[in-house]
């Protein structure tokens, strides 16, 4: 019983629940949008209720009985009715697109690993694809998000560090929404990133290069890896080029450099964009490396599999299709246009200003929320009544009594 | 048809006769005893309450008990047995037998009839050896056969015919069958001189015989035409259950890269660094773990295409079974779920 590379990946979590059709993605993305515009709705629609009535009860307790008073609501009661303008599909993703850039800039600043950043990026668009940024915003969801991406990727701070650096923001608040985001991820941590698999094909592109490569071999029958050497030596430079004579050491810079195209790609649109939840990170930094130096992509592939294999050919149109969703990004080109940026931030500006009128008014105060939830938590909206709360806490005190009568209370501490 | 009732007639009247002449005899009994309702009824015989060896009667002791020794079967007072064989092994008190017994044999007979106790004791000493099942033969012949075999064997030693032989045929037998069930128990016994059962006293020390002929260790060589003591028609040989397998963690699976081949080296600038780091050679760690995790996550999902295996999959990842129950309705539903205190 043999498992292979492929049989491994398949047993994770990341394939399992994270990885969707771009239908079906478009089709959860839209149910989780109408979810939460009923939700915002009926909320809203509650709250005005509710104040309405605060209101007639103040203004019958205040004694103002005249036939003007009685008249005033009206005109306020029409304008209250107004629907409240939610956010669309498109636009939450656009909105949850911005968190994840503003992540990828929190990281930076916080001088975290790639990692991190990468894992709490995914932690957000994972989040977002079954909650929408109406219910829970961005802005605490993202710090909460990161401060989990430390925990799960071997890079932890303790809350008040990591509180330090957001200005006017508390531990209580970081760690308000964390059960919330655990619970939407599902429990699961794992986000199989491509950055090791790009520095393995590296390492095996490097060898070729050197003629000292081992493994399998595809490309004729009796080839050594002298004859590989030559024969990726004399690789074109470009696409669609004539095949032109390298050096060695040329050879090698001509891969550091794909390398690094490939990385940046790696860490700004592979991460903006859909690409883990459609594709393989091996099919991500394949195509990458398409992107940067495509020759040599195709040489590489061509070792691993035979050229005319159906494989083959699946393996390169996905690969192109997957290429072709990265480069779409706006960060793909290291020179974009300050136009079309502009236009971009101007945009996102408008809908951030938008979602401020169309928040779930439930979700707001996370950290009461998380407060309500806690034990002995004494009467909020959505918590325990007064009496339950006593008797648990009751309940809970003789419990450690009859412990502390068996096993002895506890020590006291040095 | 007219036989049977006068059959029955006959025998119902001659245990009328029988319990009409035990009658009178057992009541005057019961008259004349003293302590009838003390006395367990198992010893009522009078002969048995008297020791052969002190004399001592029931009569004058009420808690006198009597023990047997298997050696010879002759009965004797507790007291006298701890007299007697306090010190050791001794000379069977009894005019005419000399059998050297050990006060440890000693123990309360459980039939009344010694004949009934001894017959016990031999049938559970050859069943013990002779453990045979109907499996082991090939045929119910050859069962039959060796059960009569086994009979004949028992009826020997009850009714003392060529003892000597059948305990010595029996002795090879069992040694026969232990070493078939366990092969290193008969190498261990190699080297220390065999005991036996017999022991002869001598000046107040014990000195032990040495081993019959038969019960020498032989070398593992000459097995085959070993006297093994009996011979039975169609026993199947022994086969010994097949060693144990060492045991896999993996149950059997094992990482077979498809599209690489793990090198013991790669030649990079960026990781001479690491490579030669004494911090990371000291702690253990080896370059090849990390080469083998970058290359396998390389391929990790090389020939996996989502849309299509998500397609073949038919459900969308959204099954119930996802995660926790709580965590699944969350993400179908739009209810949160509160976090449970259990007090």
């Amino acid at each position: 019983m043999k498992l292979s590379e492929d049989d491994i990946y398949r047993t994770s979590t990341q394939f399992n629940h994270w990885s969707f059709t771009t239908q079906q993605l478009a089709a959860q993305r839209l149910k989780t949008n109408m979810q939460a515009t009923e939700r915002v709705k009926a909320n809203v629609a509650r709250q005005r209720a509710q104040r309405l009535q605060q209101a007639e009860s103040d203004s019958l307790s205040s004694g103002v009985e005249n036939g003007s008073g009685a008249n005033t609501p009206l005109p306020d009661r029409s304008s209250d009715v107004k629907e409240v303008d939610c956010l669309t599909a498109e636009e939450e993703l656009m909105i949850v697109d911005e968190f994840c850039e503003r992540a990828l800039a929190l990281g930076a600043h916080c001088q975290f690993p790639t990692e991190v950043t990468a894992s709490c990026v995914q932690f957000l668009r994972r989040f977002y694809l079954y909650n929408s940024p109406m219910t829970y915003h961005g802005q605490n969801i993202s710090r909460t998000a990161m401060f989990l991406a430390c925990k799960t990727e071997n890079a932890h701070q303790s809350v008040e560090t990591f509180a330090t650096n957001f200005s006017k923001t508390t531990a209580e608040q970081i760690l308000a929404p964390e059960y919330v985001i655990v619970q939407g991820l599902r429990f699961q941590f794992d986000v199989k990133h491509p950055f090791r698999g790009l520095k393995g094909g590296h390492l095996e592109l490097v060898e070729m290069a050197r003629g000292s490569y081992e493994g399998p071999n595809n490309i004729e029958d009796g080839m050594t890896s002298a004859d590989l050497q030559a024969r990726m030596l004399t690789l074109p430079r470009k696409a669609h080029e004539p095949s032109a004579k390298t050096s060695m050491q040329d050879m090698e810079k001509r891969l550091t450099s794909a390398y690094g195209f490939a990385s940046h790609i790696l860490k700004n649109a592979a991460l903006l964009t859909d690409a883990y939840f459609l594709y393989t990170p091996s099919h991500i930094w394949l195509s990458s490396h398409l992107l940067a130096d495509e020759p040599l992509t195709l040489f590489y592939l061509s070792i691993k599999l035979p050229s005319h294999s159906p494989l083959y050919i699946k393996l390169l149109s996905t690969l192109r299709s997957c290429a072709a969703l990265l480069s779409s990004h706006r960060t793909f080109n290291a020179q974009r246009s300050p136009d079309v940026d502009a236009k971009h931030k101007a945009r996102v500006k408008q809908l951030i200003e938008k979602l401020k009128s169309c928040r779930d008014p439930d979700k707001v105060d996370l950290v009461k929320l998380n407060q309500a939830q806690k034990r002995d938590a004494v009467e909020g909206e959505g918590g325990f009544d007064e009496s339950k709360a006593k008797r648990r806490k009751v309940e809970r005190e003789t419990y450690q009594k009859e412990s502390d009568n068996f096993w002895g209370p506890e020590l006291p501490k040095a | 048809m007219s036989k049977q009732p006068t059959r029955a007639n006959g025998a119902s009247t001659k245990r009328l006769a029988e319990d009409g002449g035990a009658s009178p005899l057992s009541k005057s009994l019961h008259g004349l005893s003293l302590q009838h309702a003390s006395r367990p009824p198992a010893v009522a015989d009078s002969s048995s309450d008297i020791c052969p060896v002190c004399k001592s009667s029931r009569y004058l002791n009420p808690n006198m008990q009597f023990k047997v020794n298997p050696e010879c079967y002759h009965k004797m007072c507790e007291s006298c047995v701890d007299r007697i064989f306090s010190h050791g092994p001794a000379p069977c008190p009894i005019a005419g037998c000399a059998r050297t017994l050990r006060k440890a044999k000693f123990r309360r007979q459980t039939f009344e009839d010694l004949k009934v106790e001894r017959e016990v004791d031999i049938r559970r000493r050859v069943a013990g050896a002779m453990n045979k099942k109907e499996e082991d033969f090939e045929t119910l012949m050859d069962y039959n056969d060796y059960l009569e075999q086994v009979e004949e064997i028992t009826w020997n030693l009850i009714l003392k015919v060529d003892v000597e032989a059948t305990e010595g045929r029996l002795r090879r037998w069992e040694d026969h069958q232990k070493a078939e069930l366990n092969p290193n128990a008969r190498r261990r016994e190699f080297d220390s001189s065999v005991p036996t059962d017999h022991v002869v006293l001598k000046k107040g020390a014990t000195q032990r015989k040495t081993a019959a002929p038969a019960s020498t260790p032989q070398t593992i060589a000459n097995e085959m035409n070993e006297d093994i003591g009996f011979k039975f028609h169609g026993l199947k040989k022994r086969v010994a259950p097949p060693p144990e397998a060492p045991f896999d963690p993996f149950g059997g699976w094992s990482i077979a890269p498809q599209y690489y081949v793990l090198q013991d080296d790669y030649e990079v600038d960026w990781l001479t660094n690491q490579k030669n780091d004494v911090k990371h050679s000291v702690g253990g760690y080896d370059m090849r773990d990390f080469y083998n995790r970058s290359l396998r996550e390389a391929f990790g999902g090389f020939g996996v295409f989502i849309e299509d295996e998500i397609n073949a999959r038919g459900t969308p990842s959204l099954d119930p079974h996802v995660g926790t129950k709580q965590a699944a309705s969350v993400a179908v539903g739009a209810r949160d779920v509160n976090m449970d205190d259990v007090f």
